[in-house]
C-alpha cells in the first residue's frame, strides 16, 4: 500500500498544495519552519483521522481560515485506489470520507491505512514516567486484540471508582464491603491484561534488538523487561498486600496500572546510561518493531514517516538506518531533513532506488522539476 | 431571540429551562398556547402544579405515587414474593410496558459510582435489604443496566442479601453490554426478565 497523491487546502501553513509521491522514498527538505513536518502530519491525518501526539484539529486549520481539507489517494496492493478526504471545520465535527462517502463512525477508518511515525518527541517514551510506556504496550496490544481494549477500559473504570471510594472514606475502613466488590470485579480484566502484556514482551524484544543491532552495528546491546507485581505474587496476595496501604494512602497501590516496561542498555537502565545518539537509535528501533507488529496485524505494509531522524545520529548509524528502511521489507517512506544534500549523497549512488525530493519553502513544496522551472522563471 | 412581549419571553424561558427543549421549541409551544383558548393554559398550569405538589415516592418501593404507597404495591393481584430491582422510575415504566412481569419493584435511584459521588448510602439499598428479609419474599431480580457500575451495584447488593433467605437473579443479558436498560426494546427486555439467571 502507498500514498500516490496528496492535496492540501488551508492546512497549517499550506494554502493549496498538490503533490505526487514515489511509492518508495520521498524526502521533504527545507529550512526550519518551512512546513516539512506539516506534510508528515497531513499524511498521518489521512491514515489515522487525527494528528499525531498533542496535535489539536483546530490548530491544523490555517490561521485566519474557517476550514481545512486534506485529500489523498492510497494505492492498495491489488492496484485498487481509495480516495480519502479529511475535512476540518472550526467548531464543527470533522468529517472523514472514503471514496466520496463519509464514515458513520470515525473508528471504522483506523487500521485500514497503517502508519508509523517517528518524531523527535518520541524520546519521551524513554524519559517520561511509566504511563507513557504502558501506553506503548496498550496501543500495540489493542490493535490486534479488541478484547484487550475492552478489559483495559473496564479495569480503568473500576480503578477510578475504587480510588474515588478510597478518597471518600478518608482513611477509614470500608464497612460496607464495596472495596471488596471492586477487588472481585477487577480480577478478570487485570489477569487478562497481565497475561497479554507478558506474552507481548519476548517477541517484541526480539524485533527491537534486531533493529537496534543493525542501526548500532552491534556496538551496544539493548533490552526490555516487563515488571509487574503480578509476576511475583498472585491476585489474592496482591489484594491482601494492598488493602492496608490503600486505606492510608487513599488510592489503589497495587495492580496492573503500576506495571512498568524497563528499557536497558548493556544491562543498565537505558535512561541513565544512554548517550543522545544511543537514545535516538533505541527509539527508532522501538518504532521499527512496532512497524512489524502493525504490518502483521493489518496485513498491509505500513507507511513510515521519519521526522528529523538524522539529528544526533552519527554518519555510520544514519547509513545503517537508511539501508534498513530502504530494504525490500519496508514500504513507502517519507523523510524530512534541513540539509538538502545529505539524503542525496546517501542514496544517489544507488540508481535502482526510485525516489522523489521536494523542496519546501514557506508553505510551498515543489519537486525537482517544478523547482527548476520556478528558478528559471524568477 | 428578540421578544416584543415580556410575558412571552418569561413563558419561553420557563419552557426552555426543561430538558430536551430549546428556545425554538419553547417559542413554538408558547405561541401554540396563545392561539388556543385560555382554559387550555389554565388546565396545563393546574395539572403541572397539582402534580408537583401531590406526587410522592412510595415508601415501600420508591416508585412515584399519588399516595404513600404506590398503585403497584397496593395491587392485590401482584406477586409480593418477587422484587424487581431497578435504577430508576423510567425502568419501572419500561418493564411494565412489556407486560411480562407480575411481581413488585424496588427503585434504587441510580447505581453505585463513587467517581460521580454516588456511594451505597446514597441509594435505596438499606430499604431493599429490609424488605427482602420479610418471610413472603422469595426472589430478588436485578434489572440493572449492563454497565461496569451496574455490575458493581449488582454484586454489592447480592453481598448485602446473603443474610436474607432469598434467591437473587439477574435479568438475562439480551441487552448489549454498555447499553442502557431504558433504550432496550420491549421484546428484548421482556425476554430478559423471563430468562433471568441465578446469581
Ligand atoms: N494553523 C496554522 N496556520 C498557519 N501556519 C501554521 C499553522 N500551524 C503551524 N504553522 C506554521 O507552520 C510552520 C511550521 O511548519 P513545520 O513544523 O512543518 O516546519 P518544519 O519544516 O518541520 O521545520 P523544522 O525544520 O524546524 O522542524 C511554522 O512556521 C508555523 O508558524
Ligand atoms: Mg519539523
Ligand atoms: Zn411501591
Amino acid at each position: 500500500m502507498h500514498l500516490s497523491h496528496l492535496k492540501l487546502t488551508q492546512f497549517k501553513n499550506y494554502e493549496s498544495q498538490h503533490l505526487d509521491f514515489s511509492p518508495r522514498l520521498n524526502c521533504f527538505v527545507g529550512f526550519n519552519g518551512a512546513g516539512k513536518t506539516n506534510l508528515l502530519e497531513a499524511i498521518y491525518y489521512l491514515c489515522m483521522s487525527k494528528g499525531y501526539g498533542s496535535t489539536v484539529d483546530q490548530y491544523s486549520i490555517r490561521h485566519g481560515d474557517r476550514g481545512a481539507r486534506i485529500g489523498g489517494t492510497f494505492v492498495l496492493d491489488d492496484e485498487r485506489e481509495d480516495r480519502i478526504v479529511v475535512k476540518l471545520r472550526k467548531r464543527q465535527r470533522k468529517v472523514i470520507e472514503r471514496n466520496g462517502t463519509a464514515y458513520a463512525r470515525i473508528s471504522e477508518h483506523v487500521g485500514r491505512y497503517p502508519v508509523v511515525i517517528v518524531t523527535p518527541d518520541d524520546i519521551n517514551l524513554v524519559l517520561e514516567g511509566s504511563a507513557t510506556r504502558r501506553k506503548l504496550l496498550d496501543n500495540s496490544l489493542s490493535q490486534t486484540d479488541p478484547q484487550y481494549l475492552n478489559h483495559l477500559i473496564t479495569y480503568n473504570r473500576l480503578l477510578d471508582n475504587r480510588n474515588a471510594r478510597l478518597k471518600e472514606l478518608e482513611g477509614h475502613p470500608d464497612h460496607t464491603g464495596l472495596l471488596g466488590v471492586y477487588d472481585a470485579q477487577m480480577e478478570a480484566p487485570a489477569m487478562y491484561i497481565f497475561e497479554k502484556r507478558k506474552e507481548f514482551v519476548d517477541p517484541f524484544t526480539e524485533l527491537l534488538t534486531q533493529a537496534y543491532a543493525t542501526i548500532s552495528g552491534r556496538r551496544e546491546e539493548v533490552g526490555l523487561e516487563y515488571k509487574s507485581q503480578l509476576l511475583d505474587t498472585g491476585w489474592e496476595t496482591l489484594l491482601a498486600e494492598r488493602a492496608e496501604k490503600d486505606r492510608i494512602l487513599q488510592r489503589t497501590t497495587g495492580g496492573i496500572h503500576r506495571d512498568e516496561l524497563v528499557f536497558t542498555q548493556d544491562e543498565h537502565p537505558l535512561r541513565r546510561v544512554a548517550s543522545q545518539g544511543q537514545l535516538k537509535s533505541f527509539v527508532l528501533s522501538l518504532k521499527l518493531a512496532q512497524y512489524r507488529l502493525l504490518e502483521r496485524s493489518t496485513n498491509r505494509t505500513p507507511i513510515l514517516l521519519l521526522d528529523d531522524i538524522f539529528d544526533k545520529l552519527d554518519h555510520e548509524r544514519v547509513k545503517q538506518l537508511l539501508g534498513l528502511v530502504m530494504g525490500s521489507t519496508f514500504g513507502q517512506l517519507f523523510i524530512t531533513d534541513t540539509d538538502p544534500e545529505r539524503i542525496t549523497s546517501l542514496i544517489s549512488h544507488d540508481p535502482a532506488v526510485e525516489w522523489q525530493r521536494f523542496l519546501v519553502v514557506d508553505g510551498v513544496a515543489r519537486n525537482e522539476a517544478e523547482w527548476k522551472r520556478f528558478l528559471e522563471e524568477e | 431571540m428578540q421578544f416584543s412581549s415580556r410575558l412571552i419571553e418569561d413563558a419561553v424561558n420557563a419552557f426552555a429551562g426543561l430538558p430536551g427543549i430549546g428556545k425554538k421549541t419553547a417559542l413554538r409551544l408558547v405561541l401554540s398556547l396563545v392561539q388556543r383558548p385560555t382554559e387550555d393554559s389554565v388546565h396545563l398550569a393546574r395539572a403541572i402544579a397539582s402534580m408537583r405538589e401531590n406526587i410522592q415516592h412510595c415508601i415501600t418501593c420508591g416508585n412515584l405515587s399519588d399516595q404513600t404507597v404506590c398503585s403497584i404495591c397496593r395491587d392485590q393481584r401482584r406477586d409480593k414474593s418477587i422484587i424487581c430491582v431497578v435504577e430508576s422510575i423510567r425502568d419501572v415504566m419500561a418493564i411494565e410496558e412489556t407486560q411480562q412481569y407480575r411481581g413488585v419493584y424496588h427503585v434504587l435511584g441510580g447505581v453505585i459510582s463513587p467517581i460521580e459521588g454516588i456511594g451505597p448510602a446514597d441509594l435505596n439499598i438499606d430499604t431493599l435489604v429490609q424488605r427482602s428479609t420479610a418471610p413472603e419474599v422469595r426472589e430478588v431480580i436485578m434489572a440493572i443496566s449492563p454497565t461496569i457500575e451496574g455490575d458493581t451495584t449488582i454484586f454489592y447488593i447480592n453481598k448485602q442479601l446473603t443474610e436474607a433467605d432469598v434467591q437473587v437473579s439477574s435479568i438475562a443479558r439480551g441487552v448489549s453490554f454498555g447499553g442502557e436498560l431504558e433504550y432496550a426494546d420491549e421484546v428484548t427486555l421482556g425476554r430478559s426478565i423471563v430468562a433471568r439467571r441465578k446469581l
